[in-house]
């Protein structure tokens, strides 16, 4: 089904912590959907670690949205399952991240100001 | 592993397909990982937190992507969405109204506490004389914990601002506390207040008190006069309770039997079951105590004494209807699935197209058959909330044309039961309609139907052809039912009753409680009446009836005959001069009564005056009535009394003066509209004594309206249905035909273009259309006579459906089955050959 118009990248805003973590994780390459998984978990600490259910409907809904694209590119076919799907974000996807990025950076600033924020230890 | 996959079958259709393969090869690769019971456990735990979490969430998503397609694809055929949705509404509305008054009627229970204990005593022969004696019997009952009787009669209402005529109940002191029912406002009886001299005070029903007291709380400690007697009012009922009789005042008895007014309904006792006792144990105890009574011989050949639920009692006369209405309701259903489905199916049919190159595309059969299962639940779901009013409106015209024992009874479909009723059969017609269409779809093989996508489809035409047979069958079995009915409703309406209701009002006064009359005086109040009612201009002729026909309240009675010998019980009715003739029936021999007649007169009906005589030698003979001679001065015709389907009763008349009752009912024969003069004879009436009140004041035509509302109503639903449904099959079958017949415009043109006759084509086409319908009408008239013996059995006045119905039906299905093919084959062989073909 072709979607009828394409939405500005703000108009998806706020994502949700697992669709940005998703789409972080996919900013340095292809990934499939079990790398992803536990590409999230070590980032987060395993604060974030989706059930497979979750991760798939996350990604169904990326990929009706255009954010990421499945890639037909496999890597060596040894190392490989032919069930596992690559993913990887679109430049629409990347701008959608930065707008993320920028929304919480605002959003950062503005706590900033209101209660100030302690050094990074 | 494979209980995982199992799991994964859960997901809808779509998703399961795109992820099923890495989902387990997620799962696999988790597991695989996982070496310790422990930690497989866990793994198992995420994962079913997983699966439960998501799977709503993807249906829930495929779900409206479903959806909003559907309605993109039915927008395109506004027409089709909007029939379809108006008559599964319809369907579905009159099946949640009729399901609202069962529900009402048959299942949900009565307001009175733990109402399913409650039982009626039929034929309860023990007449107590004083209070202590009934209730030495209630409370030394074996099976009931608590027992009351009430007397229910009609009574005058004076001591406020507008006399009224009311039914009142008078109760043992028990009566609001065996029900369970207290009154909302005050109390109900002490024990003491069912005792001679204690007893002048009354409850009285909630409409009567916001009618004569404007729902003043006050109301308690305020006095009304009850036949004359004054009454201290010391509650109000709850909101509609009226029971029994739709009562409307209700006071202790003393069980003084000669003090209960004269034109009483008798007494109502009732109990309630004692803990651990069951009806049948209960009932078999009652029979054995009812058979130690005196019972009348009158009574001899009755039934024996018997227990009844309550709610069984008061359901009496609607429960077989309902279950009926319900039946017919149940196919009209049936009869809007087939219709919606075929309607789908050539939609379907149309998409294929659509659905093929999807097919090809890779969406597999499933999610097409997703895809149609959610669009025909959305349509039914849609149809379901525009249903609701329908439903309404159905439940409402059930409140109005209910049965006047069940007024209290009010239809809501503001109910749980109601609303999960029309909830469920929204979804189950949405799946079986729906079922159909999808049928098509499994059989889709892309590969080869992308090649053929144009041409039509073998397996819908043979579906189309089952559901018309179904249909044709199921309106056949309606129409022969409905044919039943109305045939047998016109022959109630044909039974002569022995009089005519046409320009004839009349209305009843009660003269008791309304000051004391001597005989002269009540005689005297009736000759003013008569004469002011006969001074209205419109009024022809006048009198005036102790008894009316269409109403209770005649004496029974036997007379003895000049040859000594005893007459069958007869009717007894006291009337004025001139009744005879505003009533409009002849006399056959002999005169009416006259302002002259002093002396003791009778006039009989034919049947027991030719036990006497022959034709007119009767006149002159005499009868011993109420142990005085009667000399018979005239002879009618016996008449039907108390409604159409009532038999011919034999009568005796005497005239009203020689012993003037309190109670009598005014006719008056008038020219023009009788409804017209209504008020105007009212008020003459009224205008003799304000004190009295005159009510009932009706056309006799309304009166003989109301004796015949029950089959009324049961034969314009049952019209109704078969109308509907005959609208649906007409609808359906031109649908279908004038579809298939497109369809094969290619075919057509060919035919012609070799110089086959328009005609030729065109009985072509009738006969292989026809072929669904005759199958339809040949099961339908096996299901016909199959019905006719389930009417028979439930209403035993209907008579057997016979086969001139059957074959009118079939006929008349038959004619406007041939005329919509015919029409839709019109508009094909006007065409011309060498266009169509072009086209093609």
């Amino acid at each position: 089904m072709a979607k009828k118009h394409i939405p500005a990248p703000k108009d998806l805003l706020p994502l949700s912590p697992t669709l940005f973590h998703l789409l972080l994780a996919l900013s340095d390459g292809e990934r499939h959907g079990y790398a992803l998984k536990r590409e999230i978990a070590r980032r987060t600490n395993g604060a974030i670690n989706p059930g497979a259910g979750v991760l798939y409907g996350t990604i169904n809904r990326m990929l009706e949205e255009g954010l990421i694209e499945e890639s037909e590119e496999r890597p060596d076919a040894h190392l490989d399952d032919e069930r596992r799907r690559y993913y990887r974000i679109t430049s629409f996807g990347r701008l959608v991240a930065q707008a993320e990025a920028v929304r919480m950076r605002e959003l950062v600033q503005i706590a900033d100001d209101a209660f100030g924020l302690p050094e990074r230890a | 592993m494979k209980l995982y996959r199992l799991l994964l079958n859960l997901y809808p259709a779509r998703f399961r397909e795109e992820y099923a393969g890495p989902l387990q090869q997620q799962f696999l690769d988790d597991y695989r990982e996982a070496r310790t019971i422990g930690s497989r456990s866990k793994l198992w735990l995420s994962a079913l937190v997983d699966l439960a979490w998501s799977i709503p969430v993807e249906l829930a998503h495929e779900l409206r992507q479903d959806l909003s397609h559907s309605l993109r694809v039915h927008a395109r055929r506004p027409f089709v969405m909007t029939f379809t949705i108006a008559i599964l509404a319809l369907a579905i509305g009159g099946a949640t109204g009729v399901f609202s008054v069962v529900n009402a009627v048959l299942i949900k229970s009565l307001p009175f506490r733990d109402p399913d204990r409650l039982v009626v005593l039929w034929d309860f022969n023990q007449k107590f004389t004083t209070p202590a004696e009934f209730h030495h019997w209630r409370t030394s009952s074996a099976y009931l914990e608590d027992a009351a009787q009430a007397y229910t009669a009609e009574v005058n209402v004076g001591g406020v601002s507008e006399p009224a005529r009311v039914t009142i109940a008078q109760t043992s002191f028990n009566f609001f506390s065996a029900l369970g029912s207290e009154p909302m406002l005050g109390r109900g009886f002490a024990p003491s207040e069912d005792v001679p001299g204690n007893d002048a005070v009354a409850v009285i029903g909630h409409s009567l008190w916001q009618q004569l007291f404007g729902g003043d709380p006050r109301v308690l400690g305020s006095k009304i006069m009850l036949n004359g007697s004054p009454m201290t009012v010391i509650g109000v009922a709850r909101p509609g309770f009226d029971y029994p009789h739709q009562s409307s005042v209700w006071t202790p008895t003393v069980f003084d039997h000669s003090r209960l007014p004269y034109k009483g309904r008798g007494w109502d006792p009732f109990g309630r079951l004692k803990q651990g006792v069951s009806l049948a144990q209960a009932r078999q105890m009652y029979q054995a105590e009812a058979t130690q009574w005196p019972r009348p011989t009158w009574m001899k050949n009755f039934p024996p004494p018997n227990l009844v639920p309550l709610k069984v009692e008061l359901a009496d006369n609607i429960r077989e209807a309902s279950l009926i209405l319900m039946a017919a309701v149940g196919f009209i259903l049936l009869i809007a699935c087939a219709n919606v489905a075929n309607l789908l199916l050539t939609r379907t049919a149309e998409r294929r197209s659509e659905l093929i190159i999807r097919a090809a595309l890779g969406a597999s059969r499933a999610r097409l058959v997703q895809q149609l299962m959610s669009e025909s639940v959305l349509l039914s779901s849609i149809a379901a909330v525009t249903g609701l009013a329908v439903a309404y409106w159905a439940a409402k015209l059930a409140s109005l044309s209910q049965p006047a024992q069940l007024a209290s009874q009010t239809y809501t479909i503001l109910d749980w039961r109601v609303l999960s009723f029309a909830m469920g059969i929204a979804i189950l017609t949405g799946l079986l309609f729906g079922v159909v269409p999808a049928l098509l779809v499994r059989h889709l093989q892309p590969a080869g139907d992308l090649a053929r996508m144009h041409s039509s489809v073998p397996r819908a035409t043979r579906l189309r052809g089952i559901l018309i047979a179904m249909q044709v069958a199921l309106t056949l079995i309606l129409l022969a039912g409905s044919v039943t009915m109305g045939r047998s409703f016109l022959r109630l309406l044909d039974t002569g009753m022995g009089f005519r209701t046409d320009h004839l009002v009349a209305m009843s006064v009660s003269l008791v409680g309304t000051g004391e009359r001597s005989e002269v005086q009540k005689a005297e109040y009736y000759r003013e009446a008569l004469n002011r009612l006969r001074a209205v201009p419109s009024v022809e002729f006048g009198s005036a009836a102790y008894a009316l026909p269409l109403d209770d309240g005649f004496g029974v009675g036997t007379i003895t005959l000049d040859s000594g010998r005893e007459s069958p019980p007869l009717l007894e009715n006291r009337v004025t001069p001139d009744y005879f003739r505003t009533m409009g029936m002849p006399l056959l021999y002999g005169r009416e009564f006259t302002a002259a007649d002093t002396g003791r007169v009778a006039i009989l009906s034919e049947g027991i005056a030719s036990a006497i005589a022959e034709g007119s030698a009767v006149l002159g003979r005499k009868v011993i009535a109420r142990k005085e001679p009667y000399t018979i001065i005239g002879v009618v015709r016996a008449t039907r009394y108390f409604s159409p389907d009532s038999p011919v009763r034999e009568q005796i008349t005497l005239p009203v003066f020689q012993k003037v009752p309190d109670y009598a009912t005014f006719l008056a024969r008038v020219h023009g509209e009788a409804g017209d003069s209504l008020t105007a004879c009212r008020d003459a009436i009224q205008s003799v004594d304000r004190e009295v009140p005159v009510f009932n004041a009706k056309t006799l035509q309304q009166r003989f309206d109301e004796t015949v509302t029950v089959p009324r109503f049961r034969t314009t639903i049952f019209l109704f249905f078969g109308g509907f449904a005959l609208l649906l099959a007409v609808a359906g079958i031109y649908g279908v035909s004038s579809y298939s017949i497109t369809q094969r415009r290619r075919e057509i043109g060919v035919r012609i273009a070799i110089g086959a006759s328009a005609q030729g084509v065109r009985a072509m086409i009738l006969r292989q259309a026809l072929w669904p319908i005759a199958a339809g009408m040949l099961i339908g008239i096996g299901g016909a006579a199959w019905q006719g013996r389930l009417l028979e059995h439930l209403l035993p006045a209907v008579p057997p459906v016979d086969m001139a119905a059957c074959a009118a039906s079939a006929a008349l299905l038959a004619t406007v089955a041939i005329v919509s093919i015919w029409s839709a084959t019109s508009r094909v062989l006007e065409l011309n050959p060498i266009e169509v073909l072009k086209s093609e």
